[in-house]
């Protein structure tokens, strides 16, 4: 399990300032050349196939390029007019608000679901190592894999899903889960669930090994029982930890494509169409390069604002 | 008697976790029942949980005699291996030079990285897709390893940061003045000492690569340059209700990741932990 040390901030004094001890600046200077060469390709690599492309999709939501003029590269300058269009188009703040609503609910469940799992897991049993791991592969799987298989699963017909329902007798009928809208996105939900839970359950996991067995053992001693050792003890010494892990399956759940376009394509009608999948379209599907440059922009600007919230609240968590 | 019931405790709970890892991962199983069972009996009322006989049809037909889907696996296998290849040769010596050199713009970079991996991947795919179309690598091998280097690169180079700082500067120095040279220094000794994270990276770079669906989507325009990914999610169409073919495809588009998943177990959960987290 990996321990949470270092911090931006940490890593900058790790190379501690050794004094200068080449004679001579030009030698010096040589020197740090060939130092930087080893970073030089890299940061080649990113400034062309990262940087540039990033500037260019902002160039790109402020010009009017479409498929009649991508490839001639002579499309009009039109300031902010795409954000204005797109602000006032009903399937953008549609598409945006069907985003949050998946976002929120994915991570709420997989938060509980990888609490509890975590709380099974953090005592130390014959093979609770190995079975923590095997759990991940439902997070390493490819995406398109794992959604293809809970659309299976979730057929009205021939669906295992609605087969056990209906052996419980929770379902009377079989459901046509992504044919109708409220199901469709509940459905997408718990696929997403299923793929990330095992991944918060590895991060509070790392949480939870970090509380000292002697408070533990402390409270015990004072009579406490095992409610209130969770409730007193657990609870809030992984709160910091709690947050870092929602505010970081926020910024990859919001930003998932493949499971979704795959058991729905945002369908039905426009029931899933989480942002991404709007730009896909945009852009893809209609050939409106500079909307979709426009939903993406807006997909950036969130993914960034709840990064730095992220960044900032994992240095609060180590400075705690 | 106090120890018989502490066994018995303890392997209770051993006994809870191989059943909630078996409901968990039930949806993997069910893959591999339904492709093994016949295209219609996969419909049988109720659902038969063990298939008898186990049927391989679908393995034939649909995977071994069938040319796009082979295609496809040759595709990803080129497209992942490239990457893997790619994030080594440019995330290690970045890495090295991260860790052991004073460099100036180190926590700019390091915030550039972080920040990476956080993108939604239509960010790139889209504005790549333009650029790409302009100097012709749109359907192209080179494209595609081009655009999942840049989502591998950036976790590549911050799970091996820490791995090199872990190597002894003293050995560095030493090396240097025995005459090593600069990079003989970094190839001879340092990447030798962190195997273990070469391996990690290589094993998440290929993994990720292999599943990767956005930039197949949107950079391979022709079925002939799809990786397995995207010809999974076309046949869903395709295949209609022959849900066993669809799944015998599924599990072998799988399975190379549960394999590597199975032999490099170790290695990739720590890499998972610290890519997404380390800072």
């Amino acid at each position: 399990m990996s321990t949470r040390t270092h911090t931006v901030a940490q890593q900058n004094t790790e190379q501690a300032p050794s004094p200068e001890s080449l004679p001579g600046r030009s030698r010096a200077r040589a020197s740090r050349f060939r130092d930087y060469m080893f970073v030089l390709p890299a940061v080649a690599f990113i400034t062309l196939l990262m940087i540039y492309p990033l500037g260019y999709n902002l160039n790109l939501s402020l010009h009017d390029t479409n498929l009649g003029n991508f490839l001639t590269g002579s499309s009009p300058f039109v300031g902010l007019q795409n954000y204005a269009e797109a602000f006032g188009e009903s399937e953008f703040w549609h598409s945006l608000g069907i985003s949050f609503v998946y976002t929120g609910g994915s991570i709420a469940f997989s938060f509980v679901v990888g609490f509890a799992l975590a709380l099974f897991f953090d005592k130390t049993f014959p093979g609770s190592g190995t079975m923590r791991a095997v759990l991940l592969l439902a997070y390493v799987f490819p995406s398109v894999v794992s959604g293809t298989v809970w659309r299976w699963m979730l057929q009205g017909e021939g669906g295992i899903i609605n087969s056990v329902l209906q052996r419980l007798g929770f379902l009377r009928e079989p459901v046509f889960w992504l044919i109708q809208g409220d199901t469709a996105l509940m459905s997408v939900i718990v696929t997403t669930v299923w793929v990330t839970t095992p991944f918060v359950m590895i991060l509070l996991l790392a949480g939870l090994q970090g509380i000292s067995p002697s408070i533990y053992e402390a409270v015990q001693l004072d009579g406490a029982n095992a409610w209130q050792r969770f409730r007193y003890v657990t609870l809030p010494l992984v709160r910091p930890v709690a947050l870092t892990v929602l505010l970081l399956s926020f910024i990859f759940t919001f930003k998932t494509f493949d499971n979704v376009f795959v058991m729905t394509r945002g369908g039905p009608g426009d029931a899933t169409n989480i942002m991404p999948i709007y730009a896909y379209d945009l852009a893809f599907t209609f050939f409106r390069f500079s909307d979709g440059a426009v939903a993406t922009t807006v997909l950036i600007v969130i993914s960034v604002v709840m990064s730095l919230a992220y960044f900032w609240a994992s240095r609060r968590e180590e400075a705690a | 008697m106090a120890e018989v019931k502490t066994v018995r405790r303890r392997y209770g709970k051993t006994l809870i976790g191989v059943l909630i890892v078996s409901a968990y991962l039930f949806p993997v199983y069910w893959m591999i029942a339904t492709s093994l069972k016949t295209n219609g009996d996969v419909f049988t009322i109720p659902p038969e949980i063990f298939p008898s006989p186990l049927v391989f049809g679908s393995y034939v037909e649909s995977v071994l005699h069938s040319p796009p889907v082979i295609r496809s696996l040759v595709n990803s296998m080129v497209i992942a291996t490239g990457t893997l290849v790619l994030t080594l040769v440019l995330g290690a010596p970045a890495a090295y030079g991260l860790a052991r050199l004073r460099l100036r713009f180190t926590v700019l970079l390091t915030l550039v990285l972080l920040l990476a991996q956080m993108l939604p991947t239509i960010n790139l795919a889209l504005p790549l897709f333009v650029i790409f179309s302009g100097v012709g690598l749109v359907d192209t091998y080179l494209g595609l390893i081009l655009a999942n280097t840049a989502l591998a690169l950036p976790f590549a180079i911050i799970i091996l940061r820490p791995f090199f700082l872990t190597v002894p500067g003293e050995l560095m120095d030493a090396a240097r003045v025995d005459g090593c040279g600069r990079f003989g220094a970094f190839a001879r000794i340092a990447l030798p000492l962190v195997r273990p994270g070469l391996v990690t990276v290589g094993a998440l770079a290929f993994v990720t690569a292999w599943g990767e669906f956005v930039f197949g989507l949107t950079l391979a325009t022709s079925e002939q340059m799809q990786p397995v990914t995207v010809a999974l999610n076309r046949f869903i169409g395709q295949y209609g209700t022959r849900w066993a073919d669809l799944m015998a495809v599924a599990t072998v588009a799988a399975l190379p990741i549960t394999l590597i998943f199975a032999g490099l177990q170790r290695f990739i959960v720590n890499g998972i932990t610290t890519g997404a987290t380390k800072e």
